[in-house]
């Protein structure tokens, strides 16, 4: 079958055990602090874009799950990986 | 009989050549610097993992690192006994290649910390601590951005007596206070269920020398004095 | 800035008419696109220092006078021999105007780029020292802004090249508010025949031409003459030429460089900074007497598509030229392999003395090798302010403050607090050579490991005492960061500046930077030390609101230790000795931090400097060593002694019992006593028993000395013999007070 382009996002974040005093100091020291008080909660983490080729959308996120798993992109220690969304590269 | 460690130099790796000094200098025994992808086990009795930001830290500091062949070298040294210490840098990349429990994440501050502190000895019965007593404080600087231990199986660890130091003060009373960087539980170093394999965020080859301690204490020389003893007594 | 027509295109430029006259008499025609790029680059005020050289031909050749001088002036870094067959490189540069725009990626790619020049003289990097001044953060985010982000980026870079931070000092001044300064400098240790082996000059034609490092983008094209431009209100848009370091490269092209230097085929070393590959090409051969054959086409690139003006021009960060010897090309091709550096090579010296660049089969560049660093230097005007006289007259004013208060106040005040929050975000013990750390001493003292010798360096100046007398100002940084290694046990060995100063197209700007570079020839003259390099940068004013920032000639001074027991330190050790203060006391009030603080004024009488009373002090203090008297030391600067007693009372806890009767010249007042800020003071802890020969000692050196208290183990610090009441201050709410600053003002 022919290989297509395709864009997957993920993102990383601190499971909530491990805490995320980034996400915490910027909702509390930062907007809290400025005015922003409607702002309740902040999460920080990391954001890949990671562009390959596969057969379909599933198999490109089949790939990346793998490979992340494997080679511990992410730490399932102490981080969550959840996959945003899959593209076509146009 | 020669005594042969290894120094694993990572692209980055920044306390490789205070290391090897210490070790060549302080300690008196043959240390060798062994760039990573050259690293052989048989030659070596022990190897250390030493701190710096190797591979620049990016992703996550010691996760690149961990996929180094020195790894796969070090894996056979940690199934046979050999000694192996990962300090600061070297902690993170041991924890990301499991050789050791849990995961080092980003301190509570935000801030990069560098300061002397006091840890007490929880443990005394590994390659590196053989020569401390439990409840002993020992003087060792810590310089770290990522030094918050975090482990979501901490029953086991302390079921296991896998915990080895905790951030204390002068007195050695385990205090919020003296936690430089929210770690869990005050947990400064673990080890494996071996015993042989030892991760810690302080620097012991800093705190060596008395000129370069504050207090002019040497606790750092204890760990790798441990390690020859040990070393030592295995071999005959 | 006037546009240039050449060959169909035109082009910006920052030349004058009668510099690309110049050029094109120089070249005897029109220049290409790149050609006239080089130019406005290589003859800018940052690269050239046109407007400046004519005032630091004043300076004598260090290289010349003095025989352990070994590199000075005019090369990356300046290098002095100290013994044991070691030598140290040292430079110190300005990173002002990215840092005011991006602090964060300004401060790192500093960082980056003094570590540079201290690698391209063959050293290994083994410490930074950091100047930095900002308007004041109180009520001001903006300073705030600036001041933590400066501060991470230095730390981020330096700790991750594993290169510790031993010093620094931090200004807070509003005339720095719209540009801040950000100076950086960088020790280097090697052995004298490293040293031998990298020169930064190409001497030999039919040398390789290796660049090495991180690849070549876009960046920065125009950063350079951009830092010679004052900041106006477009500067935002300026942005994208400030780059963004890469500590993780540059630690591996540190570790390659050291051991490709290791091989003795490594015959020229150049650093790409300002001007990219245009400057070091040009420096390399132009310097050198020789002249070079480039394909551009060799360089590694990282966006598709540049052209000749583009790569020659590019600023992008983490790269170097490597000149080596034909027979040793492979074996220095297959370290920059081992570390997985990217390399090529791009061409070859000759002996033609052009410099000719190809790109492909097209000549873009053939130009005289010494066209480029040779550019013709401005002659500016210089004219004192008239506003000076009225400053230096103004009174102190009437307070109702008590001087307990006045006190408290002034150990709480930002250019005197802790600096603490600072230093602790940068590794300053990588390298297990801080033997003296931040905090204990004035200066920082590391050791040379195998050896029982210690370097001991520090950097400053008083910008506010400048302001109002840049000669005596100049003098004063000197005699202040000589004195910092000096109290650590250190002699000073050489020096090194960083003048940031304002506008010198206007006369009173240029007249500061005249009479400052008047003042540190004179002195360095009379107390024999050699000035080994320095930068200059310019500019450092903002043109909406048209302020100037104060004169800030940085002074760092490099000074050796000779013997573990002669190192020194600030702390006071001992409930019972004497506390002595060497030195004369004058009301000299100007600029002071008392001025400021208490009453916002900027005037007064700034403090003199007389070099003959100064050599006496230091010859004295010296004398006072060899005797072993003297258990602590700290000079006195910023607040009077008074601050500099409660500094030496914090770490262990002590206090004292003062009684300053007839201690000063009865013509002056209680405030002028405590606050004075008159330059080449010391406090030193000495031993009763030892008093008398110290006594001795002073009126043979003609020094003037007091016994002003004694150490006590209450944490109070008592003060009687001033003309108002016998008064008393608590030394735990003052180190609380000295402590909380910043970190209450940085919360957020």
């Amino acid at each position: 079958m022919e290989r297509q382009e395709f864009i997957v996002e993920v993102v990383l974040e601190n499971k909530p055990q491990a805490r995320d005093p980034v996400g915490t100091t910027i909702q509390k020291d930062l907007l809290a602090k400025k005015g922003y008080e409607m702002v309740t909660k902040v999460r920080s983490g990391q954001y890949l874009r990671i562009y390959l080729s596969a057969e379909n959308e599933e198999q490109a996120k089949e790939i990346v799950e793998k490979f992340c798993n494997e080679l511990r992109i992410f730490n399932p220690v102490t981080q969550n990986l959840t996959i945003l969304k899959v593209n076509k590269q146009s | 009989m020669t005594i042969k460690i290894a120094v694993i130099q990572f692209p980055g790796s920044n306390c490789d050549l205070d290391t090897i000094h210490v070790l060549n200098d302080v300690i008196g025994i043959k240390a060798d610097l062994i760039w990573h992808n050259h690293f052989k086990e048989a030659e070596f009795d022990g190897v250390v993992l030493p701190g710096g930001f190797s591979f620049g830290d990016y992703l996550r500091s010691g996760i690149i690192a961990a996929h180094s062949p020195a790894l796969d070298q070090a894996r056979i040294m940690l199934n046979d006994g050999r000694p192996i210490i990962g300090i600061c840098n070297g902690f993170q990349i041991l924890a990301e290649a499991q050789f050791l429990p849990g995961a080092l994440l980003r301190n509570d501050s935000l801030k990069f910390i560098c300061k002397w502190v006091n840890i007490r000895v929880e443990n005394k019965d590994t390659v590196f601590t053989n020569k401390m007593n439990v409840g002993d404080v020992l003087a060792i600087p810590i310089a770290h951005g990522e030094g918050r231990y975090f482990t979501d199986n901490l029953k086991e660890l302390e079921e296991n007596n896998q915990i080895v130091f905790k951030y204390s003060n002068e007195k050695g009373e385990i205090t919020p206070k003296d936690n430089p960087n929210g770690s869990q539980e005050s947990i400064a170093g673990v080890c494996n269920l071996d015993r042989n394999c030892l991760g810690l965020m302080p620097h012991p080859e800093r705190a060596s020398e008395s000129i370069l301690s504050p207090k002019g204490t040497e606790h750092g020389k204890l760990f790798f004095e441990s390690m020859v003893d040990f070393i030592k007594k295995r071999v005959s | 800035m006037p546009k240039v027509k050449l060959e169909g295109d035109e082009i910006d430029v920052d030349l004058t008419e009668s510099e690309i006259k110049w050029i094109k008499e120089t070249l005897n025609r029109d220049p290409s696109i790149t050609e006239i790029g080089m130019f406005d680059v290589m003859h800018s005020e940052h690269c050239s220092y046109k407007s400046s050289r004519p005032k630091l031909k004043l300076f004598e050749d260090a290289e010349k006078n003095y025989d352990y001088v070994l590199a000075g002036p005019g090369e990356d870094a300046g290098v002095i021999d100290i013994g044991n067959g070691y030598a140290l490189a040292f430079r110190i540069e300005s990173h002002n105007h990215p840092s005011a725009i991006e602090p964060y990626h300004g401060a790192a790619t500093g960082i980056g780029g003094i570590i540079r020049d201290v690698l391209c003289m063959g050293a290994r990097p083994i410490a930074l020292l950091d100047p930095l001044r900002f308007g004041p953060l109180k009520g001001n985010p903006h300073s705030q802004w600036l001041f933590k982000y400066v501060v991470k980026g230095i730390a981020d870079y330096g700790n991750c090249t594993g290169i510790p931070t031993i010093g620094g000092e931090v200004e807070f001044d509003e005339s720095f508010e719209s540009n801040c300064l950000v100076n950086v400098a960088c020790i280097g240790l090697g052995t004298i025949e490293d040293f031998k082996h990298a020169p930064s000059r190409a001497y030999n034609p039919g040398d390789y031409v290796i660049l090495m490092g991180g690849s070549t983008g876009r960046d920065g094209i125009h950063g350079v003459t951009f830092a010679s431009r004052t900041l106006t209100e477009m500067s935002e848009a300026d942005r994208p030429a400030v780059q963004i370091g890469d500590p993780f490269t540059k630690k591996m092209i540190i570790e390659a460089t050291l051991e490709a230097v290791k091989t003795g085929y490594v015959r020229g070393l150049k650093d790409l900074g300002g001007g990219g590959l245009s400057c070091a090409l040009s420096e390399l051969t132009g310097d050198g007497g020789t002249g070079g054959d480039i394909d551009m086409s060799k360089i590694f690139t990282r966006e598709p598509g540049m052209n000749s003006f583009e790569v020659m021009l590019s600023e992008s960060q983490e790269r170097m030229a490597f000149i080596v010897k034909p027979e040793g090309l492979e074996e220095i091709l297959k370290i920059f392999r081992k570390f997985e550096m990217a390399h090529a090579v791009i061409g070859r010296t000759d002996d033609s003395k052009v410099l000719k660049i190809h790109e492909g089969n097209n000549l873009v560049v053939n130009l005289p090798a010494t066209a480029l660093s040779d550019s013709p230097t401005i002659d500016r005007e210089e004219k004192r302010p008239a506003y000076l006289d009225d400053l230096i007259a103004q009174k102190t004013p009437e307070s109702s403050m008590s001087l307990e208060d006045i006190i408290y106040k002034l150990i709480a005040s930002e250019n005197i607090c802790n600096k603490e929050w600072i230093y602790r975000q940068y590794d300053h013990e990588v390298g297990v050579r801080s033997v003296v750390k931040c905090g204990e001493g004035d200066a920082g003292v590391l050791r040379i490991i195998g050896t029982n010798k210690f370097i001991a360096a520090s950097v400053g100046v008083n910008s506010k005492h400048c302001f109002l007398d840049p000669y005596n100002g100049a003098k004063g940084g000197l005699v202040e960061v000589c004195g910092n290694v000096i109290a650590n046990g250190a002699e000073p060995r050489a020096m090194v500046n960083c003048c940031n100063f304002g506008n010198p197209e206007k006369p009173e700007s240029f007249w500061f930077f005249s009479k400052a570079v008047e003042g540190m020839n004179d002195f360095c003259r009379a107390l024999r030390i050699p000035i080994v390099g320095g930068n200059v940068s310019f500019y450092n004013e903002d043109e909406v609101s048209n302020t100037a920032i104060k004169p800030t000639p940085v002074i760092m001074i490099v000074g050796i230790i000779e013997g573990k027991e002669n190192i020194i330190t600030l702390p006071f050790k001992n409930a019972g000795n004497d506390i002595l203060l060497i030195g004369e006391t004058k009301p000299e009030l100007g600029g002071s931090e008392y001025h400021s603080v208490i009453y916002d004024l900027e005037g007064g009488k700034p403090p003199k400097v007389d070099e003959k009373k100064i050599k006496n002090i230091w010859l004295f203090i010296h004398e006072l060593y060899a005797n072993k008297f003297v258990k602590a030391n700290h000079d006195v600067n910023k607040g009077g002694f008074i601050i500099t007693i409660a500094e030496m009372c914090f770490n262990n806890k002590l206090g004292a019992d003062l009684d300053l009767s007839n201690c000063f010249n009865e013509n002056l007042r209680d405030d002028e006593i405590l606050f004075s800020e008159s330059v080449g003071r010391f406090v030193i802890e000495t031993e009763t028993q030892n008093y008398d020969k110290i006594m001795e000692l002073a009126q043979k050196f003609d020094i003037k000395i007091n016994k002003i208290g004694i150490l006590i183990h209450e944490p109070e610090i008592n003060i009687k013999g001033l003309k108002m009441t016998d008064f008393k201050l608590d030394s735990r709410k003052m180190k609380n007070l000295y402590d909380s600053t910043i970190p209450k003002l940085m919360e957020i």
